[in-house]
């Protein structure tokens, strides 16, 4: 092991790094405290190039560090990158991490044989399409990957987000970044904002960019995508209002308005409770508006 | 075309099965005979892909064992005149000029005169069956504007070749179907309709047609995010509910115009038609067609009549 100056390290060179992000703030208390324990591993050549340590010399140098210790080692590239990532896998990587383990051996020429190995160690099934997901995340954007990593998104959300147009990702995820969604949210959000993109051939963010609620956001796409059904909706609730109903009694329609049936609920703590009820629903029946509901689901 | 493997199979199972049809709507009592599993044709929206789980085209080969199974449905049969199609796990057509597998069937019904063999398909080849054509088989094309051929159905014979199939069996003696089923909805699809509706009155004589099935576009969900998958635009451009029996399935304000528009379309051309809505509901059979099948028995007794009235006493 040696001490070897901070400059005389690439810091640019990142070709075996599969660390993201670099900023770890509990690394950089840690070393802030105690120093750098645990030595890089760096190639022996000018300037040297790191093969694991990326964290640990970027919290150094943030601290005013100008010597780090360090192996040198004399590898191949090949021996490198297998170094890097076996050193990594003594803690949980998150995807993005992962996607890098994946491009950069496809990128180095790994045999399949290695590349599946190593994708077995990482929980990563070796098939096309996964593959293809991960390679594509690892060349994304950084703001990608860091709202990815935000949002803690699954692998299905995260290729559904990749399908969209560069500038449509950057529109998505401004306006996702300012909602509180949860990964279901998330799905539905972006399923139906890839049918608006599919029959209309593109996204109108400008009805939708100034949204900071999930259940606006929600609606306004399901009001582009299912105009009729929308429609409807507001229909209902149009005609639930003229009947002004006390919160004792409901009428509940089937939610797609296919079935031709109607169900009325009564809640009471008595006869007379009941008796009032009646009243109220015979006098919304009179009105007409029971047949305007009607008039929803029967054609 | 098509590079399934073939395999050729001795099942022993039922292979004449009622039609599944789907939970909580109205089917017609259709029985299937399970000829051929799976299809070269590949349609973009075709459902066979969620069901059969190998890519292979099995073919049942014993047929005195399948003429047995029909047989027995006959005899079982008291009240209804039993209909039998081949197109259920297949289509019927794609791959018999080559195999040759429908012509023992055909002549069995055409012996028996007891039943009726309808041969559904997409594939406008039936030279090689018409020496052997009878009565009791219905040749039936489904049907659909060019468009959507050359877009969702790029395997199949185009819309001309199989009106002049459908045209060619009539001249052979046969009744004939049409199914405009899956109708899929895309921008101006209801001109392409009309001009489709259009083509088949001027080439088919329409009073030899024995039905017409309509059925609008509907698939179970895995398939939804197939279409999105592959930007399937035609598939996923009108507006879908779930229905009671999982499939998406049209908002049912759509399906009910959408079917009054073909059912007026197809009556203007022939008021004697039988049309009938494919796995739908009640409902939507009494805002379209004025009737209203309380069940697949009544809709059974539909067919009986229509199939009385067109070939009197044969059957």
């Amino acid at each position: 092991m040696q001490t070897i100056p901070i400059e005389r390290i690439n810091m640019n060179d990142r070709r075996f790094c599969i660390s993201y992000p670099l900023q770890d703030d509990a690394l950089l208390s840690s070393i802030r405290m105690e120093g750098v324990i645990q030595p890089l591993l760096i190639l022996d050549k000018q300037p040297h190039t790191i093969v694991s340590g990326f964290k640990r010399i970027e919290a150094a140098k943030e601290l005013g560090f100008t010597d780090i210790p360090c192996f040198v080692m004399d590898m191949d590239y090949k021996k490198a990158m297998q170094a890097s990532i076996h050193s990594n896998l003594g803690r949980v990587l998150n995807i993005i991490e992962k996607a890098y383990c994946v491009d950069k051996l496809f990128t180095m020429d790994f045999s399949e044989e290695e590349i599946s190995g190593v994708m077995s160690m990482i929980s990563l099934g070796f098939y096309e399409k996964i593959i293809k997901r991960m390679r594509a995340l690892a060349n994304a954007e950084n703001f990608v990957k860091d709202f990815v990593l935000q949002k803690n998104m699954t692998m299905q959300n995260v290729e559904k987000l990749l399908g969209f147009a560069d500038h449509e990702i950057k529109d998505i995820t401004e306006m996702l970044n300012r909602i509180h969604t949860t990964e279901s949210m998330m799905r539905e959000i972006l399923q139906m904002l890839s049918i608006m993109k599919l029959k209309y051939g593109n996204i109108d963010f400008s009805a939708i960019k100034g949204m900071n609620n999930i259940y606006d956001l929600k609606r306004s796409l399901k009001y582009s995508i299912n105009p009729i059904l929308s429609g409807l909706e507001e229909d209902l609730s149009e005609i639930k209002n003229r009947c002004a109903l006390p919160p004792s009694i409901d009428i509940k329609v089937d939610p797609f308005f296919e079935k031709e049936y109607i169900d009325i609920r009564i809640r009471a703590n008595g006869p007379e409770e009941v008796k009032g009820a009646l009243l109220k629903i015979n006098s919304i029946l009179d009105a007409g508006y029971i047949r305007s509901i009607f008039g929803l689901t029967t054609y | 075309m098509g590079l399934q493997p073939i395999e050729f199979v001795e099942t022993k199972g039922d292979i004449v099965r009622n039609c599944p049809g789907t939970k909580h709507h109205i089917c017609c009592g259709y029985k299937t005979i399970d000829l051929v599993e799976g299809c070269i044709l590949s349609c973009s929206y075709c459902i066979l892909k969620e069901y059969i789980n190998t890519p292979n085209i099995k073919i049942n080969s014993d047929i005195p064992y399948i003429l047995s199974q029909i047989s027995e449905a006959i005899d079982a049969e008291k009240t209804h005149i039993l209909r039998f199609g081949t197109g259920e796990l297949s289509d019927s057509l794609a791959i018999d000029r080559r195999y040759r597998l429908n012509q023992p069937l055909v002549e069995f019904f055409g012996e028996t005169k007891k039943a009726i063999l309808e041969l559904k398909s997409k594939w406008a080849q039936i030279d090689h069956l018409t020496p052997f054509l009878n009565p009791y088989i219905v040749i039936s094309f489904s049907l659909a504007p060019q468009r959507i051929i050359d877009k969702e159905e790029k395997r199949t014979s185009p819309l001309y070749k199989r009106l002049k199939a459908l045209r060619k069996a009539q001249e052979c003696g046969c009744f004939v179907g049409l199914h405009l089923d899956p109708v899929i909805i895309y921008d101006g699809f209801e001109k392409d309709y009309e001009y489709l509706i259009g083509d088949i009155g001027r080439i088919i004589d329409l009073k030899r047609v024995l039905w017409v099935s309509l059925g609008l576009l509907r698939f179970p969900p895995k398939l939804f995010n197939r279409f999105l998958d592959e930007n399937r635009k035609n598939l996923l451009y009108g507006e879908f509910v779930r229905g009671e029996d999982g499939k998406y399935r049209y908002v049912k304000k759509e399906r009910v115009r959408i079917y009054g528009m073909l059912y007026n379309l197809l009556k203007e051309q022939e008021k004697d038609l039988f049309i009938y809505l494919c796995m739908e509901r009640k409902d939507i059979w009494r805002s379209v067609t004025g009737m209203t099948p309380e069940d697949n028995e009544a809709l059974m007794g539909l067919f009986d009549s229509r199939i009385k009235t067109l070939y009197g006493g044969i059957l």
